[in-house]
């Protein structure tokens, strides 16, 4: 209930949004059920990202590799397809994932190299792995690949779309284990303080690399549904997602010095982000404006919200 | 003692309010050039508040404040500097990356043609040094990150002695010194004495104020209950005229009721620890003594699994346990209550309860199930069974005061009693009250049967709280015995000697 009476003042500014671009945009389209269907569709990505992003900045951490990772798990994914069929490409691109994952982890929780630094680096290698299939050109879907067609863009009895029903799945997942483990504790305790959850026990190694392979996975994943909505893989896509998806995370109230906050927080922040994007862009609102004002509004959340907390 | 020089610093009808809480109320106190004036009271009563408006952080609602008796007014930490008052903080406040020259000097380096004149810096502070008599500085070129904590408080005295200094305040500078380094500050404090200049001294310790403190101002509640010459008062005295209330004996030890043994150590060998063996049984308190710097924290971190071991062989009742990780300690039942509570024994960003129920929280889960009640019953066991005071499970641990604190690091780990408890400096920043809180921990602790392992380095504390005593340095275990079998004089001088 406190976490809930917590996330009011953010779901209100999700609401003023909505009501705000209700207003804004031209013939009343954007408070269409079909506009707010497509809404969920294109925040299902960044909502993906951000929620492995909030586990790793809540332990203190912070993983940039993601971006690459959307890129390289699409593209292992859409090279496996003609081989292996969906289940296989599928099983590629989250292994691919996952190792890029481990590494992070493995790096964060043995060595005592920043997190900022191993998934900079992780992030260019993983990019240059990606540039290396067909030479770095995008590489088509075949229309036959039905099924892996459908993750991005096909529409559940025709109405709700896949991939945000995959997003609300990643999201109960996640926070079922952020906010009903023992696991997500130690999470927190982490964040807090290294040396106290150290101090009481946790393996702060095992959670670490545990927490690095997740927020790859959910990278992986979100790279199969890009794909899918591109029907290609673009080597060279997802380019700055991972800063989206810190966006979305730190509007959604998540400290960026760890211990402090919630994946509820997190989807409403990446609903903001989305509303944002969506709203100015039919407000018809030159993109280079569209960056300047959601420049601000990263910054006016934040700081309410470290104001709120002190 | 002759400390008769003229009135310094007068502070009339000070008051100050914080929202609701009066933090002080008509406070009067009077400083003469050339004492050391002792500032007593219990954590909240008012003494960092008092400091802060001499340091111009805060400022007070009411009274006056006089210098050489003509009214100032204290407005910004500028101010107090420009009156020649220096305040020395409980926590550092120095630069660990960058050297001991480069922090006495930081903010006013000697430059030319605004460059930096390295070599002037060097010389201007070895100078200082030498003046101060603090030799035991050392080399002021080195990273002040890596000197002792106890050097490092005497970089922030000599910082705040580079420029002319009329007033000197210390808030618990020895809180992390050991006796011969508190010896080596109180000679620092003697001479500037001499000097002329006044010192308003901060402290929990009682012995250490009736060695160096001429007068003592007491605080309680936020008013200052009066002011009297130190040489008169005794340490029950004083105890009884700061708390107002009677405590019943200064260390209670538990009563000594040796089991079997519990955890024996044999050769234990790392980078820190060089060869220590020893047994400790069930229901005793082993008392380890010794100086700051000797090496006895590493000791109990390397028993805990934070610093591997290299060799030796630690058993618990008989039975060789191979411990790794914090992980192996507690499920062989070792805990500890680390030295650094805000840093290792708490999570600070987490509410009393979340600190609580944390070492349990497999306990309370089942699979993606919160068994709240069962959670609840945890954090209310360690609230109500340990008189933790806070506003709820919910009060950040944060806003507690330090021996509250504590008692939550304690409390934690009560809920499955361990066999073996090991406390490092567990009183440290925790007031009388709360002190005499702590010790009645340690006796409950030894009751229910558990054995303690008690480092710290108030050598009365840990000579009448533990049964038997270890004197350690630098590394090793010189000796055992039985703590009635010796005297602190003898103690120190062991300790000491080359």
């Amino acid at each position: 209930m406190k976490r809930l009476r917590d996330l009011l003042p953010l779901m209100a500014a999700a609401v003023a949004l909505v009501v705000l671009f209700a207003l804004a945009v031209p013939g009343g389209r954007f408070l269409t059920v079909d506009n707010l269907l497509d809404l969920t569709q294109q925040i299902s990505i960044n909502a993906i990202l951000a929620f492995g992003m909030t586990l790793a900045i809540l332990i203190g951490g912070i993983d940039l590799s993601v971006g690459a990772v959307v890129a390289l798990a699409g593209t292992v994914a859409v090279a496996t397809l003609p081989v292996a069929g969906w289940p296989g490409a599928a099983a590629a691109g989250l292994g691919t994932a996952g190792l890029i994952g481990l590494v992070n982890g493995a790096c964060a929780a043995r060595t005592r190299m920043p997190p900022f630094i191993i998934t900079l680096a992780t992030m260019m290698v993983a990019r240059g792995i990606a540039l290396r299939f067909n030479e770095g050109r995008p590489m088509p879907v075949p229309d036959s690949q039905t099924v892996f067609l459908a993750l991005g863009n096909a529409r559940l009895l025709g109405v709700v779309p896949v991939p945000a029903l995959v997003m609300l799945g990643a999201f109960v997942l996640a926070a079922l284990l952020l906010h009903r483990t023992a696991f997500g504790q130690h999470l927190y305790a982490i964040g807090g303080s290294r040396e106290a959850a150290r101090c009481v026990g946790i393996p702060l190694a095992r959670r670490e690399t545990t927490v690095y392979l997740l927020c790859s996975l959910l990278a992986g994943l979100a790279g199969l549904i890009h794909a899918s909505q591109l029907y290609s893989a673009e080597p060279a896509s997802g380019q700055g997602f991972e800063l989206n998806a810190i966006a979305a995370v730190v509007v959604g109230g998540t400290s960026f010095t760890g211990g402090v906050g919630t994946l509820p927080g997190t989807l409403v922040g990446a609903v903001i982000i989305g509303i944002l994007d969506k709203g100015l862009n039919q407000a018809g609102v030159h993109f280079s404006l569209q960056y300047i004002i959601k420049g601000l509004v990263i910054l006016g959340a934040v700081y309410l919200d470290v104001r709120r907390r002190k | 003692m002759a400390a008769g020089g003229p009135s310094l610093l007068e502070l009339h009808g000070i008051s100050k309010r914080f929202g609701a809480t009066m933090a002080l109320q008509e406070v009067h106190l009077e400083l003469r050039a050339g004492e050391v004036h002792a500032l007593l009271g219990e954590n909240g009563a008012g003494k960092s508040t008092l400091i802060k408006i001499l340091g111009g952080i805060h400022r007070p609602d009411a009274g006056e404040l006089r210098l050489d008796g003509i009214p100032v007014e204290i407005r910004g930490v500028a101010d107090a500097d420009r009156l020649g008052i220096r305040l020395i903080h409980q926590e550092l406040t120095l630069a660990p990356n960058l050297s001991v020259a480069e922090n006495l000097f930081l903010g006013r380096e000697p430059r030319r043609w605004g460059l930096l004149q390295r070599g002037a810096m060097t010389a201007a502070a070895e100078a200082l040094r030498d003046r101060l008599g603090l030799g035991v500085i050392g080399d002021v070129r080195v990273r002040v990150g890596s000197l002792s904590v106890a050097q490092q408080q005497l970089v922030e005295i000599a910082r705040a002695l580079s420029t002319e200094a009329r007033i000197l305040v210390l808030d618990e500078p020895t809180a992390s010194l050991s006796e011969a380094e508190t010896a080596l500050l109180f000679d620092t404090l003697r001479r500037l004495r001499q000097q002329g200049v006044g010192i308003i001294y901060i402290s929990h310790r009682l012995e250490e104020i009736q060695r160096l403190a001429d007068r003592i101002t007491v605080l309680r509640d936020g008013r200052s209950i009066g002011t009297q010459d130190a040489a008169q008062l005794s340490a029950p005295e004083l105890i009884r005229w700061m708390v107002g209330r009677e405590l019943r004996e200064h260390y209670p030890r538990p009563p000594h009721r040796p089991g079997a043994v519990a955890l024996s150590v044999t050769h234990l060998v790392n980078d820190r620890v060089r060869d220590v063996s020893f047994e400790l049984r069930y229901g005793e308190v082993l008392g380890l003594a010794g100086l700051v710097g000797a090496g006895r924290t590493e000791l109990a971190e390397t028993l805990f699994g934070l610093r591997p071991a290299r060799q030796g062989e630690v058993r618990l009742e008989g039975r060789p346990v191979r411990i790794t990780s914090p992980g192996d300690a507690l499920a062989a039942g070792i805990a500890l209550v680390p030295e650094d509570r805000k840093r290792a024994g708490l999570v600070l960003t987490g509410s009393v309860g979340f600190n609580l129920a944390l070492p349990w929280a497999p306990e309370w889960h089942r699979g993606c199930h919160v068994q709240t009640a069962r959670r609840d019953a945890i954090v209310e066991r360690g609230i109500a069974g340990f008189g933790i005071r806070c506003t709820g499970a919910e009060q950040p641990v944060r806003g507690l005061s330090g021996g509250n604190q504590q008692k939550v690091v304690i409390a934690k780990w009560m809920e499955h009693p361990p066999k073996v408890l090991i406390l490092d400096e567990p009183t440290r920043g925790v007031d009388v009250g709360a002190r005499e809180e702590m010790f009645a921990l340690i006796g409950r602790a030894i009751q229910a049967g558990m054995a303690v392992l008690l480092i710290s380095s108030d050598l009365p504390e840990v000579m009448n709280l533990s049964h038997r005593l270890a004197l350690y340095r630098n590394g090793r275990i010189l000796r055992e015995m039985a703590s009635d079998a010796i005297t602190p004089e003898a103690v120190m001088a062991e300790l000491t000697r080359n």
